[in-house]
Order: structure tokens, then sequence, then C-alpha cells
């Protein structure tokens, strides 16, 4: 069976997180701007509230707010999702929650997870802003304080997470 | 029951064919037929890993076969109908495209030409066409990245039989040979592990042995229903088909899971229920427990009594007339009169009690059984060797003591439950007015105590009385003889005197396992049957039918009786060559006033003797040939008497 040279796993992500930074510096996705991404492994996102409204006559729930959304990057990447948090203060969404975690499928791995190995950083900042943009209801999830609490230093990727309604 | 003469090398607990399915209410015992106590059937065969794996390659082929699909698909197809070939063929023919699409089988996509560069969705490198690989939907990625891919998804456990392809939004799923030929032999080891897993976990007819270490699974035959089906695997451990839980016939699941959660409820106030070690009734010395029986006897006043009840053993059954009464619960007398909060107090110590009595007698065969198991072992390792020596008999031929020990065993189990099954079948104070539930309880608490009393004689035998013959035989000095040559020459072992004891000990232990066999063959067959349903048939019966054929000898016997047994005061009738007991309605009243309600089970009790060919003395256990005599050959105790003292 053939080996493949250099194929260990930090090479594999290292190279991988070089080739999605060299794609996002040619084409970055709308309303996202590459605030640092010094380490490689740990980029921090500029993201604006969608200036657009979900459905003609409803409010603008974001426009003209910025967020920074934060991506860490593990040595198994891209097998193994990065850790993606808004740092806060993070957007007032049903699904995120105050200290920056937030609940959508594909972040995470594992039972319920939604995450793919062809998935880049792009595709996620771009869910993230159609995620606000199709927001109607400007409120922090249920039990918000609770689960701050109670996750305290600890990454969202050691959450359980359930994911009910993803699209709201 | 199903025919299942497909499976040439299952075991079949016992015969399902002969099992007498008619509703004429025939409790006949036929030995012959039922050599398991248990009288609900189970069909079922013992599967190895190997034989496993051949099943499930046997079901996968099937299904190729009839739906033309390669064998990817076919695990796949056979996984979403829990590897039911009939429900398969159902669903695929009833809608193909709405099964195909629900988990993930897409056509086979056209590759491109091998001579072209692609870049791969996870790693972004240029790779030739040729060097990668796709699920069917054609989304290729190269081999490293579906090593990386495949590896991940098997170390995040059995969901890998449901890999999809990489791709977001793409739900073709990933075919096992594409799993297994980029994985490295551990993780595609991992992989045919849970595959062979979810044949079983998912199967309805398959259950895993739950012995540790066990690698076995049980198959059922037939339709599984969620009744109560005792199985015994092939490394020796019993368990429910149903429920998991140890074997529980004839008590059902739903009893064994509220008495397991009771149990657990009540711990804190059981611990002291299990003691090791007791007063001494009469000289209050500690006396230890370590052996099954519960006769237990002071090594100091050489007072007998029960461990359990802590009454003399003399007057528990065996010298006073053949009625057991320890199994029996007496409710707490009232103690005068109550204002409401003492009342409610007196109430919760009352049902306190009525648990106690019930959960030690669980507790107490439950630990006596694993004493069983362990002297059975012990006996196979090194017992059966020196006893064979004593009596000149090779080991092969002691396999009775082991037969005895095997049937305690199995029947501290069903004694076990039987107390499970009395708690939650009899309420706390049935009053007096339930002459149904009175008597449903004096007939089950009757031969309970008959099934109970004649296994604890059984332990005793195997257990202590073998133990003192073999002290004997090793204080016996023996013959001598003065060999030609001048040494003397012993041989104690095959002396005629101890080939005497020892064939008497050996007749004895043989005897008295088969009626404590045939006692709990009738005490499942009546719980199984179900009281209710049972006494109903005996008191239908027609009364001047039941008049007609009461047997003159067995009401002499009870009038002639000076202590008579309450299943005697019951005024037995035992028709003479009916196949049945019948009473009638009246006599079954006139029982249940008594409150005894106990009932006459001599037309059995000659029925299975008939059957044995033999039949036991009472009193000093001796087996007696001849069926028509009436007094022990041995001690001339009367048959059906009560046990005369010694
Ligand atoms: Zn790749
Ligand atoms: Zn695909
Ligand atoms: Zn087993
Ligand atoms: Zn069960
Ligand atoms: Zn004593
Ligand atoms: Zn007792
Ligand atoms: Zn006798």
């Amino acid at each position: 069976m053939a080996q493949f040279p250099g194929r260990s796993p930090t090479s594999v992500a290292m190279r991988r997180i070089q080739a999605e930074l060299n794609e996002w510096l040619l084409h970055p996705p709308e309303g996202c701007r590459l605030e640092s991404f010094e380490p490689l492994l740990n980029w921090v996102i500029l993201v604006q509230g969608p200036e657009n409204s979900p459905a003609p006559g409803l409010p603008r729930l974001y426009d003209g707010e910025l967020f920074r959304l934060a991506i860490n990057f593990g040595d198994h990447y891209p097998l193994e999702p990065p850790e993606v948090l808004f740092v806060p203060p993070s957007p007032v969404h049903p699904h995120i929650y105050s200290n920056g975690h937030i609940c959508l499928d594909i972040l995470y791995d594992g039972r319920n997870g939604g995450w793919s190995p062809a998935l880049t950083v792009n595709k996620i900042a771009l869910s993230l802003r159609s995620m606000l943009a199709s927001n109607t209801n400007k409120a922090r999830p249920a039990g918000d304080m609770d689960y701050c609490q109670r996750t305290r230093g600890r990454s969202p990727k050691q959450t359980n997470w359930e994911f009910d309604d993803d699209k709201v | 029951m199903e025919d299942d003469s497909d499976y040439e090398d299952s075991y079949v607990a016992s015969d399902v064919e002969d099992y007498p399915t008619s509703e004429d209410g025939d409790y006949g015992y036929d030995p012959q037929t039922e050599p398991e106590i248990s009288m609900r059937r189970a069909a079922y065969t013992v599967l190895s890993e190997e034989e496993l794996k051949l099943r499930q390659q046997e079901a996968l082929q099937q299904v190729m076969q009839v739906l033309s699909i390669s064998e990817g698909e076919a695990v796949r197809v056979l996984r979403h109908c829990k590897w039911d070939v009939n429900r398969v063929n159902e669903e695929w023919f009833a809608d193909t495209e709405a099964l195909r699409d629900k988990i993930g089988l897409v056509d086979e996509q056209p590759t491109g030409s091998g001579r072209r560069k692609e870049s791969c969705g996870i790693c972004f490198d240029e790779f030739w066409v040729s060097e990668m690989h796709a699920a069917p939907c054609n989304h290729s990625f190269c081999r490293g990245c579906w090593k990386g891919y495949v590896h991940t998804a098997i170390s995040g456990g059995p969901a890998v039989l449901s890999l999809r392809c990489p791709l977001p939004d793409c739900s073709a799923a990933v075919p096992a040979a594409l799993v297994t030929a980029v994985s490295d032999p551990k993780h595609r080891e991992k992989y045919h592990l849970y595959s062979l897993r979810s044949f079983v976990e998912d199967n309805q007819r398959l259950e895993w042995c739950p012995a540790p270490g066990c690698e076995n699974a049980v198959e059922a035959l037939h339709e599984v229903s969620n009744e109560a089906m005792d199985v015994t695997c092939r490394c020796g451990s019993s368990f429910c088909f149903n429920c998991k839980e140890e074997a529980h016939r004839p008590v059902d699941c739903e009893t064994v899971k509220k008495w397991i959660i009771k149990n657990s409820a009540e711990s804190e106030n059981l611990n002291w229920i299990l003691a090791n070690t007791k007063p001494c009734p009469k000289c209050k010395r500690p006396i230890e427990k370590n052996q099954g029986c519960m006769h237990m006897s002071c090594s100091q006043c050489k007072h007998e009594f029960c461990w359990l009840c802590l009454a003399s053993w003399q007057e528990h059954g065996e010298r006073t007339g053949g009625f057991y009464n320890c199994n029996k619960y007496e409710s707490a007398k009232k103690r005068g009169d109550y204002d409401a909060e003492s009342l409610k107090r007196e109430h919760a110590r009352v049902s306190l009690q009525r648990y106690m009595h019930y959960y030690q007698r669980w507790a107490e065969n439950d630990r006596a059984r694993s004493q069983a198991l362990s002297s059975k072992a012990e006996a196979n390792d090194k017992k059966l060797e020196v006893l064979s020596e004593f009596v000149a008999t090779p080991t092969s031929q002691l396999k009775f003591i082991l037969d005895a020990w095997a049937q305690v065993v199995e029947c501290r189990r069903i004694l076990k439950w039987t107390y499970a099954y009395g708690y939650y079948r009899f309420g706390d104070n049935i009053p007096d007015e339930d002459t149904a539930q009175k008597q449903q309880q004096g007939f089950f608490e009757f031969n309970q105590g008959q099934a109970e009393m004649f296994l604890e004689k059984l332990n005793g035998v195997v257990e202590k009385d073998l133990d003192n013959l073999v002290e004997e035989f090793k204080r016996e000095p023996g013959l001598s003889e003065v060999a030609p040559d001048g040494s003397v020459f012993v041989d104690q072992a095959s002396s005629p005197e101890r080939q005497a004891v020892w064939s008497k000990f050996r007749e004895q232990l043989i005897g008295l396992t088969e009626v404590t066999r045939m006692h709990f063959v009738k005490l499942v067959q009546e719980l199984e049957k179900g009281l209710d349903q049972l006494l109903a048939f005996y008191s239908e019966q027609p009364e001047a039918e039941a008049e007609a054929e009461v047997e003159p000898a067995a009401v002499s016997t009870a009038e002639a009786s000076g202590s008579a047994t309450p299943a005697q005061q019951a005024t037995a009738k035992a028709p003479k060559r009916s196949k049945r007991s019948r009473i009638s309605s009246r006599a079954a009243a006139d029982k249940a006033s008594n409150s005894a309600a106990a009932f006459s089970l001599q037309e059995a009790d000659s029925e299975l003797e008939a059957e044995a060919g033999y039949w036991q003395c009472r009193r000093c256990t001796v087996i007696n040939r001849d069926l028509n005599s009436q007094s022990c050959s041995m001690c001339a105790q009367n048959r059906r008497g009560p046990i005369s003292a010694s």
C-alpha cells in the first residue's frame, strides 16, 4: 500500500489552513474581514451584522453591528472541526449564548454533529451570517445565564448539543 | 410455535411440538416429554462469533440475490430493516426510490477519465483522479483523506455503519468495501466488530449472552414476544431473552423489574437482613452460615433451627406432619386500637415487615444458589476424585452428585423468584371475605412450601450428609488382610459394608433429586398456568361428579391422622383414575373458610410417582419401587400419612 509522505495530522492541518488562507485572501466572503491570522492556528474574523432584513417589512436586527469570531484550529483539522465562537459581546440571537458559544450543527462532530472535513472557514462564516440574517427574534437562548455559569472556561466543543431547529 | 426445521444444528430447550397447547385444562405431567422444569418452551439456538458471521453472510446473500443489489447496498438495507429479510422485501418493493433515498443509496455516477488531476475537497492538494476514491456519488477525495475520515468515524463508534460521503449536503452512503479498503487492520477489525454487533443488536431475534467474557449470541427460532423467555448459553449462564435479567421463569419480566427497583430503593433497610452470623436461638452463641442449606445446627448446644425464621427445625414441617410453613407470610396481628397517626405508623410497620419476609427469602435463596454453584464446581474439581477412591467407583459413575447440585442451583433460582411473585401477587392484608384470593394464596403457599421442603432436604443431603459420609470413610479402619508376602493390605473402599452404605446414599440422593425436580415442575406449571385459572378449573367441576369420584382411601387417611396437615384437613378428594384432581365448589368454599385453603395434591403426586416408577418415603427418603404398597419398606412410614416421629 502506498504511503503518503508528510501526512502527519499536523502537516495536513497546516497545509490545509494555508490553502484556506490563500483562498480567503483572494476571495473573502461577503461582510467578513480577517482581522488576524497570527499564529496560523488562531484566526479572528470581523463579521458585519447583515444590513438586509429577513423579509420585506421586518426590522434589520443587526444592521451596523460588528462582531468578532474566533476560529481555533486543532491538530486534526479538518477531520475534526475547529473551535468556533464569538468573542463577547456576541450577537443577541436565540442560538448564540452571551459567552459566545454557538448552537449550530455544522460546528460540531460526534453524535448529532454535522461537521464535514469538506467544510471550510469560508463556509462557516457564510453560514453564521445567514443565521443572523434570517433571525426575527432578537433574544438570548433560554437558560443563557445558567449555561454560561456551567460552561465557564470550557470550549463549546465540550457541550453536548441538541440541535432542534437549526434554521431560525 | 413455528416450524423450525430449517435449523438443523439448533438446540431446542425441549420438544416444542409436544407442548400441549389445548385449552382443555389437562394438567397431567409427562416427564418423558418435559425434561425441563420451565413449562413454556423456548426454541432457540446459541451462536458463536463464527456462526454469527455465517448467519449475517446468509442474510446478505439472500437480499443481494432477491433485490439484485451490491453487498454494500444490502448491508445498508438490512441494517435499516433491523436485519429482518422479510421486512426488507416489503419495504423495498413498496417504494424502492423512497427507501434508497432514505438510506443514501445513489446510482453509480460515471467516473471521469483517470488521466486528469483534481483537487481533493479535504486537503486541497491535487491528485490524479485514478488515485482518488469516491462513494457511488463520485465525489472524489484522496486516499489519505478518506483514511483519516474513515478512521475518525470508526473511533467515533458504531455510527460509522451509517457513514455518508464527506461532501456537505451529499447523503450518499459510503460502502463497506470503501471503508475497509482505506482503513488499517486495527480500524478494519473494529469496523467488522461494529457490523457484527449491529447484526445482533438491531436484530429482534438475536441477543448477546450477558455473561462477562462470553461472545456467544442466542437466536430465538420463533417470533419474539415480550414475554419472559429463559435461555441458557453454551457458557452455562442463563438469562431472560426478553429483559436480559438472569433467568426468572416462572415469574414475568414486569414483576422482576418491579422487584429489583423495590430492592434498590429499600437497600438501606436491607443490609442487616443478610447477616452471615446469627445468634443461636437457644444458647445465643453466634452461628455462622457457610453453606447453602437453611437447616442449621448449633455446634455448641446442638440445637437445630431454621436460618430463615429461627424456629426449631423439628417444628418446621419435616417431623410434624409434612406441612412446611416457613415460606408462609403470617400478617402481623393488630395490637389494640389506634388513633389515626399510630394507625398509619402501624401500617408502615406491617408493610415493611411483610416485604422483609419476602425479601429475606428471595435473597437467601439467591445466596444459597451461588453457594450451590461453587459447591458443584468444587465437587467437579476435587471432591469426586477423593470420593472415587473411598468407594472404589470411577468418577464417571458419581455424576449423580453433580446432577443433584445442578438441581439445587436450578431450584434455588426458581424458589427465589416465587418469593417476588408472592410479594406482588397477594396484597398486604387479604380480607376474609375475599375467598378467591385466600384460596389462591393458600394453594400457592402450600405448593411453594412442599417444593421448598424437598429442596432443603436435597440440599442438606448433597451438602452435609455427603461431607459427613466422607469424614466417616476417612476414619473407618476398614478391612485388613494379610497378603501372602506378609504385608498388610487394606481395602476399605470395596468392603461390602461400605458398598452397602454407599449404594443406600446413592439411591437416596438420586431419588431426592428426582422428587425435588418434580415438585418444582409442578410449582412452575401452576404459576405459569395462573392460579386463578387453575382454581377456577378445579371448582367448576360439577359437585355430583366430584363427590362420586371421592376415593375412600384418601378420606380415611385424613380422618385417621391425629395431626392432620392443612392439606388433609381440607377434605382431600382424590379421584381414582381420573386424569385430574376434581374438587367441588362446595369443598373449595369449605377450604376457604378453613383459611388454610390448601388443596390435596395427592392425585398429582400419584401421577408423578406413576411416571417415575417409584414413590419416595417422606420420612427416610428411601425409594419404594412397589407402587401399590402404602407403607415404606424401610421404616414402615405411611405413604400418605403424616410423618411419624422417629
Ligand atoms: Zn485529500
Ligand atoms: Zn458524495
Ligand atoms: Zn454465554
Ligand atoms: Zn425477563
Ligand atoms: Zn446453640
Ligand atoms: Zn423457617
Ligand atoms: Zn421410610
